[in-house]
C-alpha cells in the first residue's frame, strides 16, 4: 500500500505542476473511466472493496489533494448505496460506475462555470492585473472576460519557466495584452497594478491557502502597498478534515556547479507555500464570493457535512 | 614493407578505436591520410576508394529521418501505442518491442531509440515497475529490426553496396531469418521476465496509476504543436520513398538517388516549417567522415594483396557453403559483440568479394546474408556492441535508470549466442 501512496504522490505532484490542480482532478477521473473498463476483477464488491482501498491511497498522498478526497468520497458513497452487494452483471455495473464518475465530472466543470459566473462580479474594466501562478483558474476566469468584450491588461510576474509560459501561451491564444516581468523587480510596477489574481491547490481548515511557491512573498508584498488580492478556487478542493501536521511542502535539494569554477553548493527548492486566507481581499468561489469571515463559516459547515479526520 | 606498413595503419586505428581514445571518425580520417601519406594510396586512389553511394544513401536518409522526426509523427505514433497498451507490462513490451522492431527496419537505430526509450520508461517507472527489461528489449529489437532491411542497419548499407542487392532483395533474404530470431527472442524475453509482465487488470489501483501516466503521456504531447501538413508531407515522402527502394529495379534509379530524391524533395516541401540548415545539422557528418575514411583505410589494405590472401585461404580450407557461411556469421557476430562492426564489414567486403571469385559455379550470396546476420544481431551482446545500445543506455541513465555492463550482459550474452544459433540453424535449412 505505502509503495503505491508513493506512487501516487509522486505523480499527482508533477501533474499538478503542470496542468494545475482542477485538470489533474479531471485527468485523475477520466483515468479511472479507463481502468473500470480494463478491470477484470471478480464481481462488483471485488471492485468496490478495491476502489475503497484506492480511496484511501488517494486520500494518503502528499500533499493531500482536496479535490481528489472530495470526488472519491463522493463516488464512493454512491457506489456504496447504489452498486455494492447487488446482482448485476459486468456489463450493467461498469456502466453505472462510469455513469457516475462522468456525473462527478460534469459536477467539476459545472463548479468552474459557476465559479466564472460569480467572478463577473468583479470590476475588472481598465485594470492591470497581475498573475503569478499558472492557476487553469485564473487563465479561464481572464479568457471569459476576454470573451465579453472587457478591456483590461495582464502583467505575468515570471517564474519557473514552464509555469511562466503556460501562462504566456493562454494570454496570447486568448488575445489578452500582456508583459513579462521577473517576480523579483514587481516593486517597480507596483503603482501599475490594480489588482492580483491567483489560484490555489487547496484550502485548509487553518484558513491558509497551499499554493505556488513564491505567492506568498508577493501577495505580502503588494499587501503592503494595498493592492487587492483575490483568490478564485472551487470548494471542491477545499481540504475538509483537520490538519495534523505540515505535509503539504516539499523540499527538493540538489547539489549544483558553479557554470564556470569548481564550487559545489546545495540548491533548495519548495514545492509550495502556505498563504494566509487574511490576505485576500475576496475570495470567489462556486459558491459566491466570500470575506475572510463568511469564507470561515462556509468551510466549517462544509466540513461537517464532508469532514472526515486524517 | 608497404604490406606491414597498410596492415600496422589499419590495425593501430581500429585499435584506437575499440579503446575510443579519440574520437573514431578523427581515427579513420587520421588512417586515411596516412595510407596517402605513406604512399600505399594515391590522393587519387583514395578518393576513388571512398564509397559515395554508399555516403549518399546514408545522408539522404539521415534527412529523410529528421525531417519526418521533426514533424511529430513517430512521437503521435508512440502515445497511440502506449494508449492502446491500457498499461498491461505485456502489452506494453510486445507493443513497443515490434514498434521499435518496425521502425529500426526504416529509420536508423539511433534514432529509434531515441523514440522509444524515454516514453517505455516514463511510462514503466511512473507504473513502479523495473525499466531495465524495456531497455533490453528496445536495444535488441533496434538492432534485431535493423538487419532486414538494406536502410535498417550501416552494416547492410555497406552490404547492400558492395554486393548490389537492391531493397526487395535484402526483405527477401533476410525476413525469414528475422522472423524466427524475432520469435525466439520474444519468447526468451517473456520467460524471463514472466513475473514482471503480468497482468494488472484486476488491480484497480494499479490500472489507474497506468491511465494516468498514459493520460499525462498523451496531455504532455498534445501540448505541443503539431502541423497536420507537415506530418501528411513527411508521412508521404517517407513512404514514397520507401515505395521507391520496392521498385528500384522498375525504376532502374540506384539507392542513393532515391533516398537523395526523397530528402530534397522532402526538404522543399516542408521547406516553411522547417530550416534546411537546422536539417544539415542533424545529419551525422562525423559518421559520414568515419565511414569515408574507413572506405580508404581498407582499400590500402586491399591494394598490399591480404585481403585477397585472406580470401584465397578461406575459399580453399572448404568447399561447404554451409561452414563458409558458419565462419562469417559467427566471426562477425562475435566480434560485433564487443567491437564496432562497421570496421569489420568493411573489411569483410573484399573478402568476401575475393571468395566469390575464387569459388566458381556456387551461389555464394549466403555469405552475405550471414555476415549481415553476424554483424546487426552480434551487436546485442553488449552494451558497446552496437550504437543503438550506447545511446539506450545512456538516456536510460539520463532517466535515472543505470544499467552496467554485466547486467547488460548477463541476459544479452546468452541471448545473443541463442539468436545466432537460431540463424545458423537458418542457414542450414537454406542450404540443404
Amino acid at each position: 500500500m505505502q509503495a503505491k501512496i508513493d506512487i501516487f504522490s509522486k505523480l499527482l505532484r508533477e501533474l499538478e505542476t503542470e496542468l494545475g490542480t482542477h485538470d489533474v482532478a479531471k485527468l485523475m477521473l477520466q483515468s479511472l473511466i479507463e481502468s473500470v473498463k480494463g478491470f477484470k476483477g471478480k464481481n462488483v464488491d471485488d471492485f468496490c472493496e478495491q476502489f475503497a482501498r484506492l480511496e484511501k491511497i488517494i486520500s494518503s498522498t502528499e500533499p493531500k489533494f482536496g479535490i481528489l478526497n472530495y470526488h472519491f468520497l463522493n463516488l464512493r458513497e454512491l457506489f456504496d448505496h447504489e452498486i455494492k452487494s447487488k446482482t448485476f452483471d459486468v456489463k450493467k455495473w461498469k456502466h453505472l460506475v462510469i455513469k457516475s464518475i462522468e456525473k462527478i465530472l460534469k459536477k467539476s466543470n459545472q463548479e468552474k462555470e459557476d465559479l466564472i459566473e460569480f467572478a463577473d462580479k468583479l470590476n475588472i474594466e481598465g485594470k492591470t492585473i497581475l498573475i503569478h501562478d499558472h492557476s487553469h483558474t485564473v487563465q479561464d476566469v481572464l479568457a471569459h472576460y476576454k470573451n465579453q468584450g472587457k478591456n483590461f491588461k495582464v502583467v505575468i510576474a515570471e517564474q519557473d519557466f514552464e509555469k511562466t509560459h503556460s501562462n504566456i501561451e493562454r494570454m496570447h491564444s486568448a488575445g489578452i495584452p500582456f508583459e513579462v516581468v521577473p517576480a523579483y523587480m514587481l516593486s517597480h510596477v507596483h503603482e501599475q497594478i490594480d489588482m492580483l489574481f491567483f489560484g490555489a491547490l487547496t484550502l485548509k481548515d487553518t484558513m491558509n491557502f497551499v499554493m505556488d511557491p513564491g505567492t506568498h512573498s508577493i501577495i505580502s508584498e503588494f499587501n503592503v502597498v494595498h493592492v487587492p488580492v483575490y483568490m478564485f478556487i472551487g470548494t471542491s478542493k477545499f481540504s475538509l478534515w483537520k490538519s495534523q501536521r505540515r505535509s503539504e511542502i516539499f523540499i527538493h535539494r540538489h547539489t549544483m556547479k558553479h557554470h564556470a569554477q569548481e564550487i559545489e553548493y546545495e540548491r533548495i527548492k519548495y514545492s509550495h507555500d502556505r498563504v494566509p486566507a487574511e490576505l485576500f481581499a475576496k475570495i470567489v468561489t462556486n459558491n459566491g464570493i466570500f470575506t475572510l469571515e463568511k469564507l470561515k463559516v462556509f468551510f466549517d459547515e462544509m466540513m461537517t457535512k464532508f469532514g472526515k479526520k486524517e | 614493407m608497404i604490406t606491414y606498413i597498410a596492415l600496422g595503419i589499419f590495425a593501430l586505428s581500429f585499435i584506437f578505436i575499440v579503446l575510443e581514445l579519440y574520437d573514431k571518425s578523427l581515427i579513420a580520417l587520421s588512417g586515411a591520410l596516412l595510407m596517402v601519406i605513406f604512399g600505399i594510396l594515391s590522393p587519387e586512389e583514395a578518393v576513388a576508394a571512398v564509397d559515395f553511394e554508399t555516403i549518399l544513401l546514408l545522408l539522404g536518409m539521415m534527412l529523410i529521418v529528421h525531417i519526418a522526426s521533426s514533424s511529430g509523427i513517430f512521437a503521435w505514433l508512440n502515445v497511440r501505442i502506449a494508449s492502446f497498451t491500457k498499461g498491461n507490462p505485456m502489452a506494453i513490451f510486445l507493443l513497443f518491442s515490434l514498434c521499435t522492431a518496425v521502425f529500426s527496419a526504416f529509420l536508423d537505430n539511433v534514432t529509434t531509440v531515441l523514440l522509444i526509450v524515454p516514453l517505455t520508461i516514463e511510462l514503466v517507472r511512473g507504473m513502479g515497475k523495473d525499466p531495465r527489461p524495456y531497455v533490453f528489449a528496445t536495444i535488441f529489437f533496434a538492432n534485431i529490426g535493423g538487419a532486414v532491411s538494406l536502410i535498417g542497419d550501416p552494416s547492410n548499407i555497406i552490404i547492400g553496396g558492395a554486393s548490389s542487392f537492391n531493397f526487395v532483395q535484402f526483405l527477401q533474404n533476410m525476413s525469414v531469418p528475422i522472423f524466427f530470431v524475432t520469435l525466439f527472442t520474444l519468447g526468451v524475453f517473456i520467460l524471463v521476465n514472466r513475473k514482471k509482465f503480468k497482468p494488472i487488470a484486476n488491480d484497480l489501483a494499479e490500472l489507474t496509476i497506468a491511465n494516468v501516466i498514459i493520460q499525462k503521456i498523451k496531455t504532455k504531447f498534445i501540448k505541443r504543436t503539431i502541423h497536420k501538413d507537415f506530418v501528411y508531407k513527411a508521412l508521404s515522402i517517407l513512404l514514397l520513398t520507401l515505395l521507391g527502394f520496392v521498385l528500384q529495379e522498375f525504376l532502374g534509379l540506384p539507392n542513393y538517388v532515391i533516398a537523395f530524391t526523397g530528402a530534397i524533395l522532402l526538404g522543399l516541401l516542408t521547406s516553411k516549417r522547417l530550416s534546411i540548415h537546422e536539417s544539415l545539422k542533424s545529419v551525422e557528418w562525423p559518421t559520414l567522415l568515419f565511414f569515408s575514411g574507413l572506405f580508404i583505410m581498407v582499400a590500402g589494405v586491399e591494394k598490399t594483396g591480404i585481403l585477397s590472401a585472406v580470401s584465397n585461404t578461406i575459399a580453399h580450407s572448404t568447399s561447404d557453403m554451409f561452414l563458409l557461411s558458419l565462419i562469417v556469421l559467427w566471426s562477425a557476430g562475435l566480434i560485433s559483440m564487443v567491437l564496432d562492426n562497421i570496421p569489420f564489414v568493411t573489411i569483410m567486403v573484399p573478402v568476401i568479394l575475393g571468395i566469390q571469385a575464387e569459388v566458381v559455379g556456387a551461389d555464394t550470396s549466403i555469405l552475405w546474408w550471414a555476415l549481415s546476420m553476424g554483424a546487426c544481431l552480434g551487436g546485442n551482446g553488449t552494451v558497446i556492441g552496437g550504437s543503438a545500445n550506447v545511446v539506450a543506455i545512456g538516456m536510460a541513465k539520463k532517466h535515472g535508470v543505470n544499467i552496467s555492463f554485466l547486467q547488460y550482459a548477463k541476459f544479452s550474452v546468452p541471448t545473443t549466442i541463442g539468436v545466432l544459433t537460431v540463424c545458423s540453424i537458418y542457414l542450414f535449412f537454406r542450404l540443404n
